[in-house]
């Protein structure tokens, strides 16, 4: 059995913004992570059954326009409905205050702006709990 | 050694002598280097062809750069306020940002549409919408900029034209810009936001249709920017930049001149909206250089004929993508260098992005100082009292010709791809975009790029300033603008409704120009996102 590590990473809402995404997508794959990227406008429901398809090990999102609480709170409410237990993990333009709410959430880790590749892996493998 | 160390060690042992696109920078530039320069043909006066000291004769001592405001946010009506509030402050150009619902086309109650309603920028939905927008304003007297872009441009400029007649304001009098860009004018890579929710040879139909409605009959009106801006901000570099902004723009050119439209006539209100990254003297010359080049192509490959259409005028916003999360009032540094290259490069307007950019909406405190900041460049620092200063620079003028020429071959490739719309469709244009993203990452992972306080000179996170940010109220606006769409389509006649939306189905079958038909079906009460789906559905496809 492959013990290499599946992470889905998708845009969910109407957000655009995939630089990060695309660019993280890349940084892990680069570091034996194997990686399913979904692209943009998902709604939860889409996420969280491409995560039960691909029996992913964690799904990363990430948003610049100001949806992370109202986008977040409805894959929390997805996964719940669907009785999975995956870590998640939120990057991008995240205000203080909101982290610490999406941590209440139950999002294992929120990947700020400017985070180096060195330290990405760190909180992925965190929330892996690896 | 981890990065951070490396980095920091880094400017004592080797430094790279090249430019952000990778130009090589000799140790010094003398004569020699400018050797083939020619005066009059190279750069000659400003406001004189090819105009790389200027498009205009005067410059900044004629005028100021324009200092527009950004506004939009919740509904038409709370905008309209705080536009009414900026008015009776002095300002009369808006531009008006749009929420994402409605840059796709989308109505405030589209499910898709969930907790996105005016968070962005305004919401507009209906003909009304857009009355509300101009409440106690004609189009003649206050000018704003909508950044829309095509399907949902050829709407916005149809409520513009219902609310000018209803107003009884002559449409050749009508002044603003429908920002109208098909490829650029959404965030991140232009695949799959031109491609998934409308068929991107429609969404240049109606670019056109909107060019040709404009340059007909709304003569003050600027037709379209081509927003290099956005497609800079995924990581291209300045050569990039240059090249996939010039050859998208001259490909709609050329379309528009296919369409009978005039090569002397309709460029002179298309204009460009560019971004002005760090790397100080590289987009100081990018700026020239593409000046330059904008005009040696429409007169030597468009055929125009008159100087005037051949002057390129563009708006520059300072690069979002420069800013970091980390130690935020740095930011104010890099804003503050990139708007000084934005004035040597001669912009006609610029903006600066707010230092809190990486942690979400700026706030009053923030949008002031990036306002402050270029009020002293304008007025304390002297840089404006003598056109274009940095003119017979040996390096200036060296590397405003490297990038000319660079961007020139650049220009080729997407020539020879078949032009931007393929480049695009076929993932090319992705491709290259997630090639420089990914350098970008590399770079900075290993010190090779510096950027204080991400990869060299940090601070432990507990010792950064707080930064507080806007908040928005996504949900609520949803809940207003669901009550109110219900409201207005109960309050419309029914059989009018359909006639004129099956009009639009037959429209678009004939290929009449869409805008009046648009027109049509607003003074009857079809919604936004109504109008997108019959034109969809006249096009046999659908995405959900």
């Amino acid at each position: 059995m492959s013990t290499q590590k599946r992470i889905l990473l998708a845009k969910m809402g109407l957000d655009c913004h995939d630089t990060g995404i695309i660019t993280v997508a890349q940084q892990l794959r680069e570091n034996g992570f194997e990686v399913i990227y979904l692209g943009l406008h998902n709604t939860a429901e889409q996420v969280v059954k491409a995560a039960i398809e691909e029996d992913v090990d964690a799904i990363g999102v990430s948003f610049l326009s100001g949806q992370h609480m109202a986008q977040t709170r409805l894959l929390a409410e997805a996964i719940k409905e669907n009785e999975i237990d995956l870590p998640i993990i939120c990057g991008g333009v995240i205000p203080d205050d909101d982290a610490a709410e999406l941590r209440n959430l139950g999002i294992s880790e929120v990947i700020k702006p400017g985070t180096l590749t060195e330290d990405i892996l760190i909180l992925v493998n965190r929330a892996l709990k690896v | 050694m981890s990065a951070a160390e490396s980095a920091q060690v880094r400017d004592h042992e080797e430094q790279i002598f090249e430019t952000a696109s990778g130009l090589t920078i000799e140790e010094i530039y003398d004569g020699n280097s400018i050797e083939n320069l020619d005066y009059e043909r190279d750069l000659n006066a400003p406001g004189e062809f090819p105009f790389t000291r200027g498009p205009y004769e005067g410059m900044y001592r004629t005028r100021i750069w324009t200092r527009r405001f950004q506004v939009g946010f919740g509904s038409p009506k709370e905008s309209n306020e705080r536009i009414k509030y900026l008015h009776q402050n002095g300002a009369n150009g808006f531009v008006i940002t749009i929420d994402l619902p409605t840059s796709y086309g989308f109505d405030s109650d589209d499910p898709i549409a969930a907790g996105e309603v005016g968070v962005t920028g305004v919401a507009i939905s209906t003909l009304e919408d857009m009355e509300n927008l101009y409440d106690g304003f004609g189009p003649d007297s206050v000018s704003y900029a909508l950044s829309i872009r095509p399907p949902v441009s050829s709407v916005t400029l149809a409520m513009l034209a219902c609310v000018a007649e209803d107003k009884g304001v002559p449409l050749n009098t009508v002044i603003g810009t429908q920002q109208n860009d098909p490829f650029y004018q959404m965030s991140g890579g232009p695949l799959q936001t031109t491609t998934q929710f409308f068929p991107i040879q429609g969404t240049l139909r109606l670019c056109l249709d909107n060019i040709e409605f404009i340059s007909k009959n709304m003569p003050r009106l600027n037709w379209m920017v081509t927003n290099g801006y956005n497609l800079r901000e995924t990581g291209v570099n300045a050569i990039e930049d240059g090249a996939f902004t010039l050859a998208h723009a001259f490909d709609i050119y050329r379309m528009a001149k296919a369409r009978g439209l005039d090569i002397n006539k309709f460029p002179l209100r298309g204009s460009f909206f560019l971004s002005c990254s760090v790397d100080f003297f590289e987009e100081i010359a990018k700026f020239r250089a593409m000046r330059r080049l904008y005009a040696r192509t429409m007169r030597d490959e468009l055929g125009a004929t008159e100087e005037n259409a051949c002057r390129m005028r563009f708006s520059v916003q300072t690069a979002g993508n420069t800013l970091t999360t980390q130690q935020v009032h740095v930011n104010i540094v890099r804003s503050t260098v990139e708007s000084l290259a934005a004035v040597f490069g001669g912009a006609q307007s610029i903006h600066l992005c707010s230092y809190d950019e990486g942690h979400g909406l700026p706030t009053e405190e923030s949008s002031r100082v990036a306002l402050r900041t270029q009020q002293v460049l304008a007025y304390e620092t002297g840089v404006t009292k003598t056109i274009d200063p940095l003119a017979g620079s040996y390096y200036v003028e060296n590397l405003t010709d490297q990038l000319e020429t660079a961007i020139t071959n650049k220009i080729r490739e997407v020539d020879e791809l078949g032009g931007m719309a393929k480049a695009i469709q076929d993932g090319w244009l992705e491709e290259q975009i997630n090639a420089a993203r990914y350098k970008n990452q590399r770079d900075i992972d290993s010190g090779r790029k510096p950027l204080v306080g991400v990869n060299c000179y940090t601070i432990p996170p507990e010792e950064d300033t707080p930064v507080k940010v806007h908040k928005i109220q996504a949900d609520e606006w949803g809940v207003k603008r669901s009550e109110y769409l219900k409201q207005y389509r109960a309050d419309r006649d029914s059989q009018k409704w359909n006639d004129a939306m099956s009009k639009i189905d037959s429209g678009w079958k004939n290929n009449e120009n869409m805008v009046p038909i648009i027109m049509n079906a607003l003074r009857n009460k079809a919604t936004m996102g109504e109008i997108h789906e019959a034109m969809r559905q006249a096009q046999d496809w659908s995405f959900r």
